[in-house]
This record gives C-alpha cells, structure tokens and sequence, in this order.
C-alpha cells in the first residue's frame, strides 16, 4: 500500500490536526483470491471515513464487484496482472478509483436487468454492474494514460438523509 | 480460517446447505458444486441456511440464479433461512426477496416445504 500522489500530503500545505484524510493506494494481482483483501480494505476505509457499517458494507461489495469485472473482463481471468484499487476519503464523498491496464470494456454494453428474463434465459451476467449502480450515487469509467479507471462515489450526505 | 466451506445434510425430502464465510468470484464454484450436487442425486427442495454467511456477491446471487429454473422445473423450490442485515440488504437492493422465498429460521423454511408441498413462487 502507499499514499497516492494527490493525497492528502498536498506540496505547500501543512497538514493540521483533522483536516488530513485518509487516502491509500492498494494493488493486488488479478486474482479473485485478492477479493476478501480488497473488501476489507475498503470497508475499513469506509467505516474510517464515517460511514455506519451496512453502508461500509455495501461500499466494499461494490468495490469487490468493480475488481471483479476488472478480472473477468478486462483481463480475461489472467492472474498475472495488476489492479489498482485508490480509495480516498475527500470530506463530503468517498472515492474509489478501481483502474486496470487489460481490455477497455464497454459498460454500456451492459443490459439492464430484469431478474424474471434473467432467470428464464439463464443469464448471471451484469448483476455486479447492477448492485454498483443501486449502491452508489454514481459509476464512471474512462481512459486515463492507457488504462480503464472506473470511478466510484458515494456522498456522505445522501446516506444521511437515509437514501 | 478458510473463506468459504459448505457443510450439507438431509432432513427427509430437504436438502439444507451451510455456507459458513463469503461467496464471491473467488469461492462460487464450491457453492455452486454443492447446489448441482444435490440435483443430480434428485433433491430439488433446497434450504439455504446463511446464518454464517458474512456476505454475497453478485457471483453468488447469479449460482442461485443459474439453478433456480431447473430446481422449480424439478418441483422443488430452493428458499433461505437466517439471512444476517448485510446479507438481506443485498438480496433487497437486487429485488431478490421477491424471487425467493426467505424465512426467518431454518425450520421455518422446512416447514414451508411440508405446507405447500414445496413447489416454488
């Protein structure tokens, strides 16, 4: 684990007693043995950031899924590669960055889901992309530098007024 | 601690399964393989009881997606007992509580079979 460039040591700042907040970058190999790591990790971040702990629960389910799709989709279920995963605590909102180098995947091409037509057509796939929308307030994804970042937020004040 | 074991026994014509950890990417198939397992020896009334389960990724709720029609085309019903609050805010933000029948106790979930004949929704 180490400190992402941008946060929160910022170059001519100095910090002061509770205004500094938590940021880590952890990588893990593309291997869903890594998962229950990842989850923890950030739930704890989650829990640090002042989140009660279903909500915590539900961010590192969240986070899980977007590793996993990174290590079903875009890199095929090779072990050997690096996810990123840089959580970040900025006050008002929690970020998680979840950033791979493999396949760029089109969450577009995700359906919608319909558990009923699910279920008849045998069909498992775009439930982890589904739990990511309904859990936070929102999921993106670009192109950064090479590499796929999805990027996922959740704001504090929306859990507060109990959404 | 492992992540995932599924221990399994037979009450009459029900099958009651215990995953005991996490189901996610990582540890579905021993899920899964304990799911077809019992379908393939012809018990389609399956129990899950998730009184330790911590968690459930969308892995998981896809197994019990995946087996689901060909449990109630068999004429049993798969249903859970015992879900903890971070388990059943998972299955209510997918609407899973309206797919499966979940009871409070594991012996609740066998009676519900002994009551309707354990056919599914």
């Amino acid at each position: 684990m180490r400190r992402p460039a941008s946060a929160p040591a910022r170059r001519g700042a100095s910090p002061k007693a509770g205004t500094t907040r938590p940021a880590l970058v952890l990588t893990v190999p593309s291997e869903t043995s890594f998962l229950g790591l990842v989850r923890e990790v950030t739930r704890k971040m989650a829990e640090t950031a002042g989140f009660d702990l279903g909500t915590a629960d539900q961010l590192a389910l969240a986070v899980d899924e977007a590793a996993t799709n990174v290590i079903e989709h875009a890199y095929r279920g090779a072990p050997d590669r690096e996810v990123e995963i840089r959580l970040e605590d900025r006050g008002p909102e929690f970020k998680v960055e979840v950033v791979d180098s493999g396949n760029t995947v089109d969450p577009r091409a995700v359906p919608d889901v319909d558990l009923g037509r699910y279920v008849k057509e045998r069909r498992t796939g775009g439930l982890g992309m589904h739990l990511m929308e309904k859990i936070m307030d929102s999921v993106t994804f670009r192109r950064s530098a090479g590499r796929n970042v999805c990027r996922l937020v959740k704001r504090k004040a929306a859990v507060a007024r109990g959404r | 601690m492992s992540e995932l074991t599924v221990d399994k026994r037979d009450v009459e014509d029900v099958t009651l399964l215990y995953p005991k950890g996490f189901i996610n990417a990582h540890t579905v198939r021993l899920f899964e393989g304990e799911i077809r397992e019992a379908l393939q020896q012809g018990r389609y009334k399956i129990v899950v009881n998730c009184s330790g389960l911590s968690y459930i990724a969308s892995a998981g709720l896809g197994a019990l997606m995946g087996a689901i029609e060909e449990i109630r085309g068999g004429g049993g019903d798969l249903r859970l007992a015992s879900l903890n609050d971070t388990v059943r805010n998972i299955f209510e933000i997918l609407g899973f509580n309206h797919l499966y029948q979940i009871y409070p106790s594991e012996m609740d979930a066998i009676l519900s079979f002994a009551r309707d004949g354990g056919t599914g929704t």
